[in-house]
């Protein structure tokens, strides 16, 4: 051992190496140039011999006999010549399929629980740490009451759903668990620090501009990929999109979600959180599709350049009239059908819904979103169109000019930081309505007073669920 | 493309270990009789889904649910869980799971008319051909009592079930597939695609148990490999398979799964001739008494 570096003692050597393997290389060439012409004769004699047999619809044995074939010309270096030909077969590389494993759940207590981060109306999430290798996970306790149908369909299609929708903006389920009771289930999914909810709670400001592009892209990107897998997710809204300090959205809480179809199969529309839900379902649709995700995206959007949930509704009636004095009352022109829906014949609208409509969706009101560019304007409108079938899906969304418009969309690297509460300390209960509970009956909804202002609770002084009645 | 697409058409498999070792092999229940025992108990799922009206690629999802869950030495043992309720909760679960939900109270009447010794169309629960009287319906009709006592075990099951397999309740299955790689192969002769969808539902009942062993696209093309030279039809002049990403060694272990599942069943019907294949553990138990006892008088 000298001054000279270890790498370089190995000089000679390794050059003599390589200049051996570069000649056995050339070799190796020659032989197989060689090798192949005469593989080609063969196979040429082989068509010729192939071309003379009837045809039988077994296109198998022949093959396989003539690459076992032991020709004399070929006989010396047989070895080779099957390397060849094996090269040759692999030239059309076979896909692979990801081949999973099944296994039984592992026990609870291979998670050491930190703390308690929420209670949605799904479960109880905390965070905790996996024992054996000191991961920081969420912990989602399903709640299994006792269902008379055995275990709750809901948590089923969660789970199912979440294990076929991995995707970089889906939350990543790792594994179900169980506890010692047979219906104690748990959920291990990733932990993120942050929801948007929370997250919009605690900020002095709302997002940038080019931060909610990079928010809103991702949620669209992950919705997108859902959609694509026929997984309609019928439960979005900021609390349900978290966030990691690597300025990541995931996509969560599938405690709703389900496969659709095409046609759609018949499907409850006691779904979304009243805040987030679209007009159809409000009005009673039962056939409905991806578009009430979309729907919910652009109430998403609206609060994320407020801060303050757009449609803030007491209760079914009031979002209804909440919706029309933002987007205009529907008519037949904007949504033809609307009329249809069951929960429509009791609307009243105003005999002043003049059709002022220019162009389908019609714009929503500038001055509702005075910081919005016009292309954001017109995707919120577009997403907040009351007509479904205005709706753009996903992919149009994605590909909408405000995300290609200046400010640009803020790369993720460059995104803030903020301190997390659901990492540090137990967070206090949303201010946010619930999701629908399912079984619930869906409640027979009167939209009279939509813009009469009769019954109802529009007025700004009812409280949800209690309504004072003045004559 | 991203291994994310492949997921609809791609399963889980099982592994060397759990094909080698299962729960019911460890507990001492011979490997035939765990292997007639299981492949019963598929039928009894096939049949009690048609009874319930319920669409072949839920049956055929519930069989390979069923199938898995008695897999590996964390599977479940025949000795501990009747097949006849795993195949009533497999079935129960896998149609929740889809579009064609059903109830209880219908799985378990299909399943107490399929089960009954004196009503059952089933050979392995029935054996001897018709009875000379119709059964009264006392033996084929599930009492009021009956009906919750047999709710909660099937309930419970279906939370083994899920258990066991981790809540992975996914199937993929090659019936679809196979019908794509038909058209694209050009082939339109409509007795090829019937003897294919003949094939692959067979093939639930294989003894190799082919679904949880390979993959839906190779299931799919090996079907196709036969039904096409069964049915005289030429497919395309090269190595086709390899386009549908199924290499030769596979195929042929697939061609020949799947022509020797009628020759299996056949042997069954012929070696349990006259006696009825246990379908609740203490049948099992008895069973295994019985060849215990046959071994020893020897």
């Amino acid at each position: 051992m000298s001054a000279k570096s270890r790498w370089a003692n190995e000089d000679p050597e390794t050059e003599a190496i390589i200049a051996q393997q570069k000649r056995e290389k050339e070799e190796k060439r020659r032989a197989k140039a060689e090798k192949q012409r005469q593989l080609e004769a063969r196979k040429a004699q082989a068509q010729q011999d192939a071309d003379s047999q009837p045809p039988n619809g077994e296109p198998g044995p022949p093959k396989k006999r003539r690459r076992l074939s032991n020709d004399p010309d070929a006989a010396s270096d047989h070895a080779a010549v099957a390397k060849i030909e094996q090269e040759q077969r692999q030239q059309p590389t076979l896909l692979r399929f990801p081949v999973g494993e099944w296994g039984p759940c592992r026990h609870v207590d291979n998670f050491e629980k930190l703390n308690h981060i929420e209670e949605g109306s799904y479960g109880w999430v905390s965070r905790a740490k996996d024992i054996s290798t000191g991961e920081i996970v969420a912990l989602k306790k399903l709640k299994l009451e006792n269902s008379p149908d055995g275990f709750p369909v809901t948590g089923l299609r969660e789970i199912q759903t979440l294990m076929e929708a991995r995707h970089q903006n889906v939350v990543y389920l790792r594994e179900v668990v169980m506890g010692n009771k047979m219906d104690d289930v748990f959920l291990v999914m990733d932990f993120h620090e942050h929801d948007l909810k929370a997250l919009l709670d605690e900020m002095r400001e709302p997002f940038l501009p080019s931060e909610i592009k990079t928010v809103l892209l991702q949620v669209v990107g992950g919705l997108e990929f859902l959609h694509s897998q026929w997984i309609i997710h019928r439960d979005l809204k900021t609390s349900n999109l978290l966030m990691n300090n690597r300025g990541e959205i995931k996509i969560a809480d599938f405690g709703m979600a389900r496969y659709y179809g095409d046609p759609p199969p018949k499907m409850t529309q006691l779904v979304v959180t009243l805040w987030y839900r679209s007009p159809e379902l409000l009005l009673g649709a039962d056939k409905y599709g991806t578009e009430i995700d979309m729907w919910s995206i652009g109430c998403v959007f609206g609060e994320l350049l407020t801060k303050e949930p757009l449609l803030q509704g007491k209760n079914e009636v009031d979002q209804v009239s909440k919706i029309f004095a933002l987007t205009g009352p529907p008519n037949s022109q904007t949504w033809p059908g609307f009329r249809l829906l069951p929960n429509a014949k009791s609307l009243r609208l105003p005999p002043t819904s003049t059709i002022s409509s220019a162009g389908n969706p019609p714009l929503l009101p500038r001055s509702r979103f005075p910081y919005l560019t016009n292309a954001g304007l017109s995707l919120m409108s577009a997403l907040l169109a009351l007509n479904p079938a205005s709706r753009p899906t996903a992919r149009q969304c994605l590909d909408h000019q405000y995300f290609k418009e200046d400010p640009r969309p803020k790369p993720r690297e460059m995104f803030p930081t903020f301190p997390s509460k659901a990492g540090m300390e137990k967070r206090r209960r949303h201010q946010t309505p619930e999701a629908p509970k399912r079984g619930q009956e869906a409640p027979e909804l009167d939209f009279a007073g939509v813009f009469g202002g009769a019954p109802g609770g529009d007025t700004g002084e009812v409280g949800a669920g209690f309504s004072l009645r003045l004559g | 493309m991203a291994p994310n697409g492949l997921k609809h058409l791609s399963n889980a498999l099982a592994t060397p270990d759990q094909l080698s070792n299962s729960s019911s092999s460890i507990d001492g229940v011979p490997s035939d009789l765990e292997t007639s025992i299981r492949c019963a108990g598929a039928q009894l799922t096939q049949a009690a889904g048609i009874l319930l009206h319920l669409s072949q690629d839920i049956i055929a999802r519930a069989v390979v649910i069923f199938t898995r869950f008695w897999l590996g030495a964390d599977g479940g043992s025949l000795r501990i869980y009747s097949v006849k309720d795993v195949s009533a909760a497999a079935l129960y679960l896998t149609a929740k799971l889809s579009f064609q939900p059903t109830s209880p109270r219908s799985v378990l009447n299909v399943y107490t008319l399929l089960l009954s010794r004196d009503a059952s169309p089933l050979w392995f629960v029935r054996p001897g051909g018709s009875p000379e009287a119709p059964p009264s319906p006392e033996t084929y009709i599930l009492s009021e009592g009956g009906y919750q006592s047999a709710r909660l075990v099937l309930l419970r099951t279906e939370t083994v079930i899920l258990r066991t397999l981790a809540f992975d309740t996914h199937v993929a299955l090659p019936h679809a597939i196979a019908l794509t790689y038909l058209r694209t192969l050009g082939v339109t002769k409509p007795a090829v695609a019937q003897r294919v969808i003949q094939y692959l539902n067979a093939s639930l009942l294989s003894p190799q148990l082919l679904y949880v062993t390979h993959q839906p696209n190779a299931l799919a093309v090996a079907a196709i490999y036969l039904s096409a030279r069964e049915e005289g039809v030429k497919l395309v002049d090269c190595e086709w398979w390899e386009v549908f990403d199924v290499d030769r060694e596979e195929l042929g272990f697939l061609v020949v799964g799947m022509k020797s599942t009628e020759g299996f069943m056949r042997a069954e019907a012929s070696q349990w001739n006259d006696k009825s294949i246990p379908m609740v553990v203490d049948e099992v138990e008895a069973e295994i008494e019985r060849r215990r006892m046959l071994e020893e008088g020897e």
